[in-house]
């Protein structure tokens, strides 16, 4: 799996291309004309596409990567949450819209989301241990038992998998599972009981408890 | 007191003063001019006196008339020159004492000293100046009485265009980003006032687009920074070698973050709404957006135990902006939710004139006159960014709808009317 980060601000992109590493071939660029170039000779698989660039606007990119047939999918990731740059990107061909400030887990959560939609050949199964996600069916299996969970735990077992190995804070989880314009007031209780649900059922189903709480912070999901 | 009422005042008095001096002397310059008539007709008749005294060497037959008499007695006085005199003296001819003007002279015939005393009625001079005096008085009452009517009727006409141009700036609104066109006038100065009044709107409005586009830059700028230290608080979280205590800090700044994101996206909202960026052209059913936001936020309403009952939803259809309509809703919920107190009730209802959010109360009546200002919060126990109401009515005001507050049996009564409703 290849992404391309394209991002201008140092320290955005250097967090996004540390972060993704782990699980992508990752490339970052910070202007236009160096964009214009990996993308001349690369194939990405999802390309990271900040809108406002020093030397260019990242839509043009997207416009010169739709004319030339490109297949790579594109997320874009913007300042700006107007619904018209919103609109533009996704009707240029771009396959996503994230506006910053965003989680990294939720950045990583919308490519692999990308990725899955255009690899149509497998791909969606995923697994950690001996849990195991048919994203298509939405089907979940523990030790090879299916278990039954509800739309959220499910969104919340499927967070936690993509995201393995990272530390989510509560505040991240309820964003993803909520979205952001809901008023949460630092107040996660109802997000804990979804978490024990989901840590139940797996129990039962002989799975072991793999998510770990991290200081009342936030929770883990360790790939055993 | 007004400009007109004001400039009358001042007028009339003025012109009171001008005209009692001006009578004044007026009557002293008049009365100067005919006592030396009355004495340049009395040097003429010494004169013809003195002639016919030097031709005959007699004295003259005396005539006396009503207007004038001559007396001529033997003296021993010599007066060189003749004295000039008012005073009063008896007229035989009417019996009584009048007002005269008197020339006294010596005469000699034949060796003999006489003195004559020529008298002139001035009885009719003064009439002439009584005349005169009620003319003045009655001119002055004229002109006062004209100028006045003048006033009224003429300059109250000269002065409509400045009213108009009052009225005009009473209905700006520098939020309406119209700068005032104010038409050029046939008097000077309304047109100089008019010309500077459109000037000066110009220019605010051109400064109020510049601080809006400032605000909305500046949330936007901030967006960046804000996303570097979120992006670095999810790196930081990765590290394991951090404790207990590092964990409570990331977490304040974790929470800090994503509440300037929020008052960041929150404060770009108010700059666009009134800029008045948004159409509302889509069909919306509210009975719908009402219940997926309500679904949206059941686990909320569980955590505190809250009964929401929803009454009377209708089916109501009006055109509106999808997005907004979400976050009008939205926001509404999220108030309630955020200050009922654990157990309470939140009732819901949808009429097709009206919907109402109602909640429990936790801390009574809230100010109605500030509720819906950025910033108020009604105390710091939450913690909200404070611009959710100011939202709600902002994208009220934008649709032509009313927001109410109340407060009623302990509870917040929010109620918004669908009047000038856009349907």
């Amino acid at each position: 799996m290849k992404i391309l980060i394209i991002e201008d601000e140092p320290n955005l992109n250097a967090s996004i291309l540390e972060y993704l590493s782990c699980s992508y071939l990752c490339e970052s660029v910070h202007t236009y004309k160096e964009a214009l170039e990996k993308i001349d000779v690369h194939e990405y698989d999802c390309i990271v596409l900040d809108v406002m660039l020093p030397d260019g606007s990242g839509l043009q990119l997207l416009q010169y990567l739709k004319d030339d047939r490109k297949n790579d999918g594109v997320i874009i990731i913007s300042a700006k949450d107007g619904l018209e740059d919103k609109l533009k990107g996704l009707a240029l061909g771009a396959d996503d819209y994230l506006t910053k400030p965003f989680h990294l887990s939720e950045l990583r959560m919308r490519i692999e989301a990308i990725i899955r939609r255009r690899n149509m050949n497998g791909q969606h199964v995923l697994s950690v241990g001996n849990i195991v996600i048919n994203t298509q069916e939405k089907l979940v299996t523990v030790n090879s038992n299916e278990i039954e969970l509800t739309q959220k735990e499910y969104q919340l077992l499927l967070y936690f998998i993509i995201n393995k190995n990272k530390v989510l804070s509560k505040s991240a989880i309820a964003q993803h599972l909520w979205g952001d314009e809901m008023d949460m007031s630092n107040d996660y209780d109802f997000l804990y009981t979804h978490i024990k649900n989901l840590r139940k059922k797996i129990t039962v189903a002989g799975g072991g408890d793999p998510i770990i709480s991290v200081y009342g912070i936030g929770y883990k999901l360790q790939a055993r | 007191m007004r400009l007109l009422t004001k400039y009358n005042r001042i007028n009339m008095v003025l012109s009171i003063i001008i005209f009692l001096i001006g009578s004044v002397l007026f009557y002293f310059m008049l009365h100067y001019v005919l006592i030396r008539q009355l004495d340049k007709s009395l040097r003429g008749e010494q004169q013809e006196i003195e002639e016919y005294i030097q031709q005959h060497k007699q004295l003259p037959e005396i005539e006396n008339t009503k207007e004038q008499w001559t007396s001529i007695k033997p003296t021993t006085v010599n007066i060189a020159t003749a004295i000039k005199q008012s005073g009063e003296s008896y007229n035989e001819e009417k019996g009584r004492i009048v007002p005269v003007r008197q020339r006294i002279f010596t005469i000699v015939v034949n060796g003999k000293g006489y003195m004559a005393i020529i008298s002139k009625s001035q009885i009719e001079t003064d009439d002439l100046l009584k005349l005169i005096i009620v003319l003045v008085v009655g001119m002055i009452a004229l002109i006062l009485l004209s100028n006045n009517i003048l006033n009224r009727k003429i300059v109250h006409k000269m002065w409509l265009p400045f009213y108009k141009t009052v009225d005009d700036i009473k209905s700006y609104r520098v939020s309406s980003q119209q700068p005032l066109q104010l038409g050029k006038e046939n008097i000077d100065e309304f047109s100089a006032l008019n010309e500077s009044v459109n000037e000066m709107t110009t220019r605010i409005d051109q400064d109020y687009v510049i601080l809006k586009t400032f605000t909305e830059n500046a949330a936007h700028e901030m967006q960046t920074p804000v996303a570097v230290i979120r992006s670095k608080v999810d790196m930081l979280l990765q590290n394991p070698e951090w404790n207990e205590k590092s964990a409570e800090y990331l977490q304040k700044i974790e929470e800090a973050v994503h509440k300037i994101s929020r008052l960041n996206q929150s404060l770009l909202l108010l700059a666009k709404l009134e800029n008045r960026q948004f159409i509302f052209d889509e069909t919306t059913y509210l009975n719908q957006v009402i219940n997926k936001k309500i679904e949206e936020r059941v686990e909320l309403i569980h955590a505190k135990q809250i009964h929401l009952h929803s009454k009377n939803i209708v089916e109501k259809v009006v055109l509106f902006h999808s997005h907004l309509i979400e976050i009008l809703i939205g926001n509404l919920l999220n108030n309630a939710i955020r200050y009922t107190p654990v157990g309470g009730d939140i009732v819901v209802r949808l009429t097709e004139q009206y919907l109402s959010v109602y909640n429990t109360s936790a801390n009574g009546k809230l100010d109605e006159t500030k509720i819906f200002q950025r910033f108020y919060k009604a105390s710091d126990l939450f913690d909200g960014t404070g611009l959710g109401l100011a939202i709600v009515k902002e994208i009220c005001n934008v649709a032509g709808y009313t927001i109410q507050y109340a407060y009623n049996d302990g509870q917040h009564q929010f109620t918004i009317y669908f009047t000038d409703d856009k349907i």
